[in-house]
């Protein structure tokens, strides 16, 4: 058993009398401390797996089993904990709080987790150090982003699960931000879980969830990812 | 004009933003009601006053005197201004029913014309024997007619048929004298009967009053003075239409309610504007890009400026049309008849104008309002418009500065603060609608407890008897009674009424009451509370007296003397007394201005059990026990709790409204940083915590500020109440208390409230897209 295991996980939405498996029967292991993508098109289900794997969302059938639980039986509070300790995320819009500055916008996570890390370090570690006292408002969108990805890891969790985050950046801003995810969270030793419709990303994954209508179409594994420099856009 | 697409566009918006367009509704629905709820209250009292005025050809003023001649009738008839004048007998009278309840007697002549009764039933037979019975106090009293009721009127006993029951323009507010709080008609009524019924009794017609009309526009002062002139010794007093006890107590109630239809609906008229306010500005907001769209499609400025004024119009006029048909309606038709008052008729009356301008006053509340929200975006281009939104600026608020203090707290408390500084409109409308909440429960509290505080503060501290006796004074004078060797402390009282002239020229009759020195069962107070004796020279006044004749302490005024002329005596102190204005002296200082003390009443508190052997000789007229006195009082906490809970209803539905709608404001505009949080892993607690408590922050300055905004709804009330009661409508803390603790309450019923709803709603669908 992985330290992240799906099996035959099912997720159906009901939108009116039409059922939809946004997720189905999905079947898939990853192992600690690597670097992962999942890729497809929009509507391939990538996103409600995320949700599933994130706490977010419950599946419909099967298991989930993260670090020896089994998330797919907890319940609402018991996934609030276990996003609380062991998920920390990205989002394509960054999603920070207009109204907390950099600084606070992180230790927002520190003041809920058992373990959190030094916001002002994980803050100095994506480059912000001069920009702790700037509001969202007054910052670009990668840098966005990057206060985004000090908030996701000052938590100290297991899993780190980036949903499009390069999506709202130009390619450049991206790289810098696929990089910097990559190189932080392979310091601190934390899965990684990108979910992205850009291929190339998938290069400098070590395992890559090929999804096209719900299923998994497709694992690949790279021994060897690219490195980000090598990968081209 | 709003038609086809734009129109149905604007339906559907509101149907999104239900919850806030509901209470926009309400709030105007309210504001009216109340507005146009209390001012046909007073119009209605007023019209159907007026109209039984004219009726009964009442009088506009009367002019008592001992057994007034011809001479004097034709000389006032000559006075300049004087239509008409009659003479007619007037007093009180007892009675041998169950409860010994007084009738206030007038007889009249044959062919008199004023002050005529209204007859509801039988008739006003001329020259017989009948009397016409007041027709409340013969359904208490279960009369009819035919059936025969005894009087006694100077001492003697009147067996009289009744022939007809009506009602009196000088009875509207029927009250026996100026203790009596609240009309009650087992207690008292009136009776209506010809001269000639007195003509039996003591063989020889008796008056003791002249009725004069007067052209409309007549300087009634001069009339006074000249018929003061005229009358000369005989005179006792004389008395204005609008002073006189039913009329002025109509008045009183008039006024007030003019007052309150101001007060009360400001403090709704501005929770709906701030509603509307915080509703518009996010709707709009949010309709950036569609206006934006409606722009390049080529809508007109004025076109889409007019569409969203006509979210506040449509729903304020809905409102303001809901309020003009509640108001007159529920209000009025509740409140009217608990005002006791013996009116003719009470179908509602309704003040158009009133109507009219309460209907343009929550049009600028709601359109006007929602014009000003949505002028703002009106500048920007459709390209600036369509363009995506920048993220919600984050300010720097002035507590960082401090940052010793700023470092310590939560990020959820830091949250909380700059979000308050963000919504300052919606932390105004907090602090406002607790505030308005607050005081109107402080002031209806605060009115409830004076009003049940009169008992303690009349019949605790000022009168300590047990038992008040009132005397023959043909068979007992104050020698008499002094001799009396009664187990208990006596105090001997004359009561009566006297004609003053001020200073200011102002002439009317007043009560008095003239006493012993000592006064050991009389505790005169000034309002601190000290105590006051009767003073050895010059006479002592109540407070609220004197504001009504407008003089002070150090003044002289003149008074009437029985039979004699005017004499000048300072006002050497005064008093505060709750009940019961009027003018106090000494029996000695009275000798002095060459009068005669006859004692109408005993005083007792007796030492052991009442002396019964006393109560039942023939020297009592009659005896009433402190506690029956009290009784009384307690009667009219029914008016008052009823006024209470309306109030409170009002206060809680400001306090509803608003906390729910910041509070679902507060949530829907933060939805996806909280979903954001959720994410993080913040319990549904936390996160609701986080919405909730920020009203706390408001309610609690909504709170402070209520105290004052208390004061002064009470100071209102208790000032107009009633012109016979000096009620300082001073606020107590446990009051202020119980105020807010019932607010908090709905301030915790809104929060499960809304926290339900917030569960409701999926925060996933909230983080996938920026709005």
């Amino acid at each position: 058993m992985g330290f992240i295991t799906f099996e035959n996980v099912d997720r159906e939405y009901h939108i009116g009398d039409n059922v939809i498996k946004a997720v189905d029967g999905i079947n898939f292991k990853l192992e600690q401390g690597t670097f992962n993508v999942i890729l497809g098109q929009s509507g391939a289900g990538k996103t409600t797996l995320l949700n599933l794997l994130g706490g977010m969302d419950s599946p419909t059938a099967g298991r989930i089993v993260v670090n020896g639980k089994e998330i797919s039986s907890m319940s609402e509070h018991e996934l609030t904990d276990y996003r609380r300790t062991q998920i920390g995320f990205v989002f394509q819009f960054y999603n920070l709080v207009p109204n907390l500055t950099a600084l606070e916008n992180v230790q927002l996570a520190e003041e809920i987790c058992p373990d959190p890390l030094d916001a002002r370090e994980m803050l100095q570690r994506v480059g912000l150090e001069k920009r702790l006292d700037n509001f969202p408002s007054q910052m670009s969108g990668g840098e966005q982003q990057r206060v985004s990805i000090a908030r996701a890891l000052a938590k100290n969790p297991q899993i780190v699960l980036c949903d499009e985050p390069t999506g709202a950046l130009d390619s450049e801003t991206g790289q810098k931000v696929l990089r910097l995810i990559r190189e932080v969270s392979s310091e601190l030793g934390k899965t990684v879980i990108i979910v992205t419709h850009n291929a190339s990303i998938a290069e400098m994954a070590q395992t890559v969830l090929h999804m096209r209508d719900g299923k998994i179409a497709e694992t690949e594994f790279h021994k060897n990812p690219k490195k980000m420099e090598e990968i081209a856009w | 004009m709003v038609r086809g697409a734009l129109f149905k566009k604007s339906l559907r918006d509101m149907q999104k933003s239900k919850a806030q367009f509901i209470s926009i509704f309400m709030m105007a629905a309210l504001a009216v009601a109340i507005m146009t709820g209390l001012d046909s209250i007073w119009f209605t009292v007023q019209n159907h006053a007026d109209a039984m005025y004219r009726a009964a050809n009442l009088s506009d003023l009367w002019v008592t005197v001992q057994n007034p001649s011809e001479q004097d009738l034709r000389g006032i008839r000559q006075i300049d201004g004087v239509m008409q004048a009659e003479k007619r007998f007037s007093a009180e009278a007892d009675t041998d029913l169950p409860g010994k309840p007084a009738l206030h007697v007038y007889a009249l002549d044959d062919l008199s014309t004023l002050d005529q009764p209204e007859l509801r039933e039988g008739q006003f037979s001329k020259y017989g024997g009948g009397a016409v019975l007041d027709s409340e106090f013969a359904k208490a009293h279960d009369l009819k007619i035919g059936d025969s009721i005894s009087i006694k009127i100077n001492g003697v006993w009147v067996r009289l048929p009744i022939d007809g029951l009506a009602l009196n323009s000088e009875q509207v507010y029927a009250v026996k004298n100026a203790a009596t709080i609240v009309p009650d008609p087992e207690a008292y009524g009136f009776m209506v009967i010809h001269t000639g019924v007195l003509e039996g009794v003591y063989g020889q017609k008796v008056y003791n009053q002249i009725s004069v009309k007067t052209a409309p526009g007549t300087d009634l002062a001069q009339v006074v003075q000249k018929s003061d002139t005229i009358i000369g010794k005989k005179l006792i007093g004389t008395t204005l239409q609008k002073d006189s006890t039913s009329v002025s107590s109509v008045n009183g109630r008039i006024q007030q309610f003019k007052t309150l239809s101001v007060v009360f609906p400001l403090l709704f008229f501005l929770v709906t504007a701030l509603i509307t306010q915080s509703t518009m500005v996010r709707l709009v907001e949010s309709q950036r890009g569609q206006i934006g769209i409606l722009k390049a499609l080529g809508y007109s400025k004025r076109r889409i400026l007019w569409h969203y004024t006509s979210y506040g119009v449509m729903t304020g006029a809905l409102g303001s049309a809901a309020g003009l048909l509640i108001g007159p309606n529920l209000f009025g038709r509740i409140l009217v008849p608990q005002l006791k008052l013996t009116l003719s008729s009470y179908s509602i009356h309704i003040n158009y104008w009133n109507f009219a301008f309460a209907f343009l006053l929550i049009l600028l509340c709601t359109g006007g309002v929602s014009f000003y929200a949505c002028r703002k975006l009106q500048g920007d281009t459709p390209a600036v418009l369509l363009r995506d939104k920048q993220p919600k600026k984050g300010t720097h608020v002035f507590l960082e500065s401090i940052s010793s203090f700023w470092e310590k707290i939560k990020f959820s408390s830091k949250l909380m603060v700059r979000n308050t500084m963000k919504n300052k409109g919606r932390f105004i409308m907090g602090i406002i609608g607790i505030m308005g909440c607050v005081g109107v429960i402080i002031a209806a509290l605060t009115i409830r407890s004076t009003i049940a505080g009169l008992n303690d503060q009349m019949y605790g501290n000022t009168f300590t008897y047990d038992q008040k006796v009132l005397i023959d004074t043909g068979k007992a004078d104050f020698r008499y009674l002094n001799n009396l060797e009664l187990d208990g402390i006596t105090q001997q009282v004359q009561e009566s009424a006297i004609e003053v002239i001020c200073p200011n020229g102002k002439q009317k009759m007043e009560p008095i009451t003239i006493t012993t020195r000592d006064s050991p069962l009389i505790h005169m107070q000034d309002a601190d509370g000290t105590l006051i004796s009767l003073p050895e020279s010059g006479i002592l006044m109540t407070r609220k007296l004197c504001e009504t004749l407008g003089v002070k302490q150090g003044d002289s005024i003149r008074i009437k003397r029985t039979d004699k002329d005017y004499v000048s005596v300072p006002i050497t102190e005064v008093t505060y007394m709750a009940s019961g204005q009027g003018i106090y002296v000494t029996n000695a200082y009275w000798k002095s201005l060459d009068e005669t003390f006859k004692p109408t009443a005993l005083l007792i508190q007796w030492n052991g059990q009442p002396d019964q052997r006393f109560l039942e000789s023939d020297i009592v007229v009659d005896s009433a026990t402190r506690e029956s006195q009290n009784s009384g009082l307690s009667s009219s906490m029914q008016t008052v709790n009823f006024a209470v809970v309306a109030m409170i209803i009002m206060g809680a539905s400001l306090a509803f409204v608003v906390l729910y709608n910041i509070s679902i404001l507060n949530f829907v505009e933060r939805i996806r940083d909280l979903a954001t949080l959720r994410v993080l892993g913040f319990h549904h607690r936390e996160i609701r915590n986080l919405v909730l408590l920020e009203n706390y922050f408001s309610m609690l300055l909504g709170m402070l500020a209520g105290i004052p905004i208390g004061r002064f709804i009470s100071w209102v009330i208790a000032s107009s109440l009633d012109e016979r009661l000096d009620l300082l409508g001073n606020i107590t803390w446990p009051d202020v208390l119980l105020a807010a603790v019932m607010t908090l309450c709905f301030a915790w019923i809104i929060n499960t409230v809304v926290a339900r709803k917030m569960k409701q709603i999926d925060m996933l669908e909230a983080l996938k897209s920026v709005e």
